[in-house]
């Protein structure tokens, strides 16, 4: 057994180096989390809604996170945004057409205004089917 | 010695570096949104999402706090979050409301779109306390007629039926007569942008608040809400008490310029309703003082006045009509009509196009009222919900002068006894 002490030198060396090792390693993650912050991402304007199969003729389907309403037709598929043209609230769709909670605005099923306050119609969103057969909406 | 300095400073480094990272272990996640109203990101819900929404006409989701409160909106810290909020607690306050409830879209619009509340609502009566301020002055012989001059603030309007364009901001260091004076000091404080007195049937807030922003219990038995000042609640909802906040508490001493508060402190709603002093009808005391009172009479109409009594015009004959005369209608047949958008505010009646609802003098919808097919009448409380049916004077026993519409003439016969 070898009776080696720790002299005062020795320890205080290796204490500082055991500290700055620490404050180092602590300081590579502090930079490490400032390096990955996250910014908030940017709203979406393109949504894949899956295969165009999905949304048979004849289907009215509220998207919710976009929010909108897709319309499948003998015409073929089309979309209206169910943002409130007055101050941005979620219009309901009914079957008269369109309502707004928050003020009263109504709109017709084409998203015309038949009632105020809301002075300019419900926005129609482009609608592409990709190659590979997904529905894709822009709200762009 | 260079070594223990060393061993000194690496310590503090790390100390340094801990306290950093303990500080930010505390800073919660936050908690994002981006109202589609303004399209920017705002952190507030990170602390505040239990809060009740507002109102139906403001979402959170769509409005976010900022566009109202103001405030920092992507501070953590609440100190600093807080520290460019507008009015307060109560960004309606009128010394802020403009930058709060106002815009175009919003509450500072158009008499057309029905949506100039805010200018209304600073040059009502309830807001400049013109009348009062002009009666006290003509009382004690400081001006010559009882026409109003000065205002709790100074404002200006474009044009006024009244003839009354422009008030002075109310100074009383200004004033010579020590009534005058006195009045200034111990009396202005049921105005809009007063400070409520102490107490809790006095509690609201001041702007739009005062009357929007429920403090008070629907009534003095009610659990519903206890009175409180820490509410987060627009409504066009309002119950008498709400308004007895200031209206009937008490009365004025001119004597000794002073504010005498009502001592009586009645539970129940027909002694409470109405100072003991009063005499009043059965509908005065059953119904809320809203269910009849316009947002016109309430709020202004745009135009400055000198006394409450140029801008009150409901009388019973509004409702009732008079022995010749049936109170007036209108058949909704315009899908803009102002009754659909006030009652969507409040939807205690389900109004169709192609009802009949009664209209004052005016035109003003009553529009929680319906003409029934019978030659009746109904009226839905707005705070309480309670269908109220009544008959026209015309073709009853009443042998009323319908000129004569003083309430101490109808109370003659139709007075409730406490």
């Amino acid at each position: 057994m070898s009776n080696r002490t720790l002299s005062r030198r020795d320890f205080l060396k290796l204490a500082s180096a055991a500290i700055l090792t620490a404050s180092g390693l602590l300081g590579l993650e502090g930079l490490f989390r400032f390096l990955n912050t996250q910014t908030e991402p940017l709203a979406l304007t393109d949504f894949d809604l899956g295969p165009a199969s999905n949304y048979p003729p004849g289907a009215r389907t509220v998207l919710p996170d976009i929010p909108a309403l897709l319309v499948h037709t003998e015409s073929g598929f089309s979309a209206i945004s169910l943002v409130c043209t007055h101050l941005g609230c979620t219009v309901e769709s009914k079957p008269e057409g369109f309502a707004c909670p928050c003020h009263g605005s109504r709109f017709n099923p084409q998203g015309k205004v038949t009632r105020g306050p809301a002075n300019k119609p419900l926005h129609t969103l482009r609608v592409e089917v990709t190659n590979d057969d997904h529905l894709h909406v822009h709200t762009d | 010695m260079r070594r223990y300095f060393l061993l000194a400073a690496s310590f503090s480094l790390l100390l340094s570096l801990l306290t950093a990272a303990w500080q930010e272990s505390l800073r919660p996640k936050p908690i994002a949104l981006t109202p589609p109203l303004t399209g920017q990101v705002e952190y507030c819900l990170t602390c505040h999402s239990d809060l009740p929404q507002i109102s139906n006409s403001h979402p959170v989701q769509t409005f976010g706090c900022v566009v109202c409160h103001g405030g920092e909106r992507l501070a953590l810290n609440a100190n600093l979050a807080h520290s460019t909020m507008r009015g307060g607690k109560n960004p309606s306050d009128f010394s802020v409301v403009q930058a709060s409830c106002g815009g175009a879209n919003c509450h500072s619009g158009t008499a057309e779109s029905y949506s100039n509340h805010i200018q209304r609502a600073t040059t009502s009566i309830q807001a400049t306390y013109a009348g009062a301020i002009a009666s006290i002055r003509y009382t004690f012989g400081v001006q010559a007629d009882l026409k109003a001059r000065l205002g709790i603030f100074a404002i200006q309007v474009p044009q006024s039926t009244s003839g009354i364009t422009a008030l002075e901001a109310f100074d009383p260091a200004q004033e010579t007569n020590p009534f005058v004076q006195a009045f200034g000091q111990t009396c202005l404080t049921c105005h809009l942008s007063a400070l409520p007195l102490p107490g809790s049937v006095y509690i609201r807030f001041t702007g739009c608040s005062a009357c929007h922003t429920p403090t008070q219990s629907p009534d003095r038995t009610s659990t519903e809400q206890v009175q409180s000042n820490n509410i987060h609640k627009l409504t066009t909802s309002i119950a008498y008490t709400q308004c007895d906040s200031c209206h009937n508490r008490g009365n004025y001493d001119l004597r000794n310029m002073t504010f005498e508060l009502r001592q009586d402190l009645p539970a129940d709603r027909l002694h409470d309703f109405y100072q003991p002093i009063a005499q009043f009808t059965s509908c005065e005391w059953k119904l809320d003082c809203v269910d009849c009172h316009t947002r016109t009479e309430a709020m202004g109409d745009g135009n400055l006045y000198s006394t409450k009594k140029d801008i009150q015009y409901i009388q019973c004959k509004t409702c009732h009509g008079t022995l010749t005369d049936l109170p007036q209608t209108r058949t909704l047949t315009d899908p803009n009509d102002l009754a659909f958008r006030l009652a969507l505010l409040n939807p205690v009646v389900d109004l169709k196009l192609g009802d009949t609802i009664l209209v004052t003098e005016k035109g003003e919808p009553l529009w929680n009222t319906l003409a029934l097919p019978d030659g009746t009448y109904q009226l839905v409380g707005k705070v309480t919900r309670q269908v109220f049916l009544f008959k026209p004077v015309r073709g009853s026993g009443c042998t009323q002068n319908g000129v004569d519409q003083s309430s101490a003439y109808c109370h003659t016969c139709h007075s409730v006894e406490r």
